[in-house]
């Protein structure tokens, strides 16, 4: 049985306890939020870490979801108390604090495994599997996607941009990561995008990025679409692969709001037995029982934090950014 | 008035597309064409019903109003030159040439024999895009932010693979349709260039690929893909899609998308496009510049430069890796 805390209890840490409730080995023994209001676990929420650790006499993971500048502070405190941990991506806001939680977690030896998702969902897993077998040949182009409405947090904490890193760092990083699972190591890294700076709750971002191996890719992200997407699309010598999920619906809700059959939004599901967070979950926990190496490191996830704050300083310099 | 019109060199692919709207105009008459290829001379001149030439100058010493130069784009200087300096209105195919300095001299030498020189930017007679235009002009997307677009296709071999003929592949063939709908849209000049290019696609010593950043001088940023990265069984030939970014909203323009999705044991899965006709609107505006008398095309040969630099940026800011400053700014 595996006893999990989860830190925040925000959009993030209700999904994954969504996820958790479906798996007969895991029981969600509480949730630490700092905010009282925003508590869907009746009883078990708990003002803080220190307050979980001495009401609960077993915790075996931890699971960080919360904004992103508190992730290497939850992740000393669990540390410190030998806890496994699971973290939200990005790892952190800078690479010196990615590098920090990766260093500590070593030293306290813990596991740690951040929550790149994207390599969990099928339709990307799928992509890749196509890539690798040779099905459009040698990839000349790679085009992603990721789309979506202003993001909603506490406090409007995506708003500031030094703590969310703006749509770079906390959407296209999905992105990022998994074009370097594709593809590998990246050289260099160009792009254009708005900061945040001019535009209140609207962000958007262009970023071309050139991998070792040659790979041309066009990375769009965005805060500033009225409903989300994401799509990727991979040239090939001999072929194309392309996803659209604005397009590519199994599934759409559009219920009436009146009887003429007017209004209402259009709600698409893309329905699995298990959907990728809690493929994402299992995994972790899986690695955990079975002492193996996870599908996605935490020095991935450090990695990408430096390829999207590459191109955030690209667009802060108007320059190309190398990576070393 | 009645417009006598010849075409010079059936090399390019749209070429027949221009021919057969010229037909469907009333009051234009295609007088004859210059060919020197001799598969291509007869068959063409045969299926036009009209004279074959297989010099230019016998061409331009017929009774003439305008020419069409759809020659290789290497050539695209002599022969809009030549017709030119032979008072004939010209339509030249894009890229308006291979060089800036050729270019220049291109416009230089039409506004010297006070004939018109129009850029053929066809996409700017799209209904699509036109529509988009409106939009934004209504003030529908608030300011304009920024700008992801397309251009991508399948790799048009023959000599378009050949530099010396062609002057560059996908980069120079694809960036001038997009910077040049960019450029209308926004009312902007192109101040610097980053771009990616390489040759991935195809087996000749051309570019093949590259991703374009653009920035205007507005302040809009703007991305193009331009590769020749559709391949052999891609449903549709080319593509010209933006999605383009607003203060109050987002819109997106996939220019072709008026299809039949058509499905054959023959040849598996096509599209089958039924919007307007952007090459006859393309032609119609030119002949109507010529008949009012116009002193200015409606897209002018400086319109078809600013859309040359910004390609020919692309290539050495990619060869540099780094980003280039237009020098018309
Ligand atoms: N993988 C994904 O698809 C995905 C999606 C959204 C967010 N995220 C990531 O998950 C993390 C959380 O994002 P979210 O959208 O759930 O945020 P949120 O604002 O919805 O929730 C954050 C919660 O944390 C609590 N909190 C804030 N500071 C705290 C602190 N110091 N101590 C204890 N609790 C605190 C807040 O009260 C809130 O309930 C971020 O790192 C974000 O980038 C990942």
């Amino acid at each position: 049985m595996f006893h999990v805390l989860i830190i925040g209890a925000g959009t993030m840490g209700k999904i994954h306890n969504q996820a958790f409730a479906l798996m007969k080995d895991v029981k969600v023994v509480g949730v630490v939020d700092s905010n009282h209001d925003n508590k869907w676990m009746d009883g078990q929420v708990f003002s803080s870490f220190e307050q979980a650790l001495e009401t609960m006499n077993q915790i075996d993971v931890v699971d960080i979801c919360v904004p992103t500048p508190f992730h290497l502070e939850y992740v000393k405190k669990a540390a410190d108390a030998k806890l496994n941990i699971i973290c939200e991506k990005p790892l952190a806001r800078s690479v010196e604090e990615g590098q920090a939680i990766i260093n500590y977690c070593k030293e306290k030896n813990v596991k740690l495994f951040v929550a790149h998702v994207l390599r969990f969902f099928p339709e990307y897993v799928q992509a890749k599997a196509l890539i690798d077998s040779g099905t459009i040949g040698k990839i000349g182009v790679a085009r992603t996607s990721r789309a979506g409405s202003f993001p909603q947090g506490l406090n409007d904490w995506y708003s500031d941009y030094q703590s969310s890193g703006g749509v770079i760092l906390d959407m296209v990083i999905h992105d990022i990561d998994f074009l370097r699972w594709c593809f590998g190591e990246v050289e260099r890294v160009y792009a254009k995008g708005t900061l945040g700076e001019g535009y209140e709750k609207l962000d958007y971002a262009l970023i071309t990025m050139r991998f070792k191996n040659g790979v041309i890719a066009h990375l769009e992200g965005s805060w500033a679409h009225s409903s989300f997407s994401m799509k990727f699309e991979f040239s090939g010598l001999t072929g194309v692969i392309a996803y659209d999920s604005a397009k590519d619906k199994p599934i759409e809700l559009h219920a009436h709001t009146n009887d003429a059959g007017l209004g209402g939004v259009a709600v698409p599901e893309s329905p699995l037995q298990t959907n990728p967070y809690y493929r994402e979950l299992r995994h972790f926990l899986d690695c955990l029982k079975k002492e193996i190496d996870p599908l996605v490191s935490a020095e991935d996830a450090l990695i990408a934090v430096k390829i999207a704050l590459s191109a955030i300083e690209s667009i802060r310099t108007s320059q190309p950014k190398w990576l070393d | 008035m009645r417009i006598k019109v010849g075409i010079v060199s059936f090399a390019h692919i749209h070429v027949v597309s221009y021919a057969e709207a010229l037909k469907r105009i009333e009051g234009v008459e295609l007088v004859g064409i210059m060919e020197e290829d001799r598969i291509r001379g007869p068959k063409y001149s045969e299926w036009f019903e009209t004279k074959l030439f297989t010099n230019i100058n016998d061409l331009l010493m017929q009774d003439l109003d305008a020419v069409i130069v759809t020659s290789e784009n290497v050539h695209h200087k002599e022969h809009v030159i030549a017709s030119a300096s032979a008072g004939k209105h010209v339509l030249c195919e894009k890229p308006i040439s291979v060089s800036i300095q050729d270019a220049q001299e291109m416009i230089d030498i039409c506004k010297a024999n006070q004939v018109l020189l129009q850029t053929a930017f066809p996409v700017r007679f799209n209904s699509s895009i036109i529509r988009a235009k409106e939009m934004i002009e209504n003030g529908q997307l608030g300011k304009i932010i920024a700008v992801k677009g397309t251009n991508r296709g399948q790799c048009p071999g023959n000599w378009f693979v050949d530099v010396n003929k062609s002057g560059g592949g996908a980069v120079l063939d694809h960036t001038v349709h997009v910077t040049d709908i960019l450029r209308w849209i926004l009312g902007a000049e192109v101040k610097t260039v980053y771009a990616e290019v390489d040759n991935v696609f195809t087996n000749n010593l051309i570019d093949d690929s590259g991703i374009l950043t653009m920035q205007f001088a507005n302040g809009v940023f703007a991305s193009l893909d331009c590769s020749w990265s559709r391949n052999a069984t891609y449903p549709i030939w080319g593509d010209i899609t933006l999605e383009i970014i607003g203060s109050k909203g987002t819109l997106s323009v996939d220019a072709f998308n008026q299809k039949l999705n058509v499905y054959t044991n023959k040849s598996g899965y096509n599209h089958s496009f039924w919007g307007d006709d952007m090459d006859e609107q393309l032609l119609r505006d030119f002949i109507n510049s010529i008949q009012a008398g116009k002193e200015e095309a409606s897209i002018t040969g400086e319109d078809g430069l600013r859309a040359l630099e910004v390609a020919l940026a692309a290539y050495e800011s990619s060869n540099d890796k780094a980003v280039i400053t237009l020098k018309f700014h």
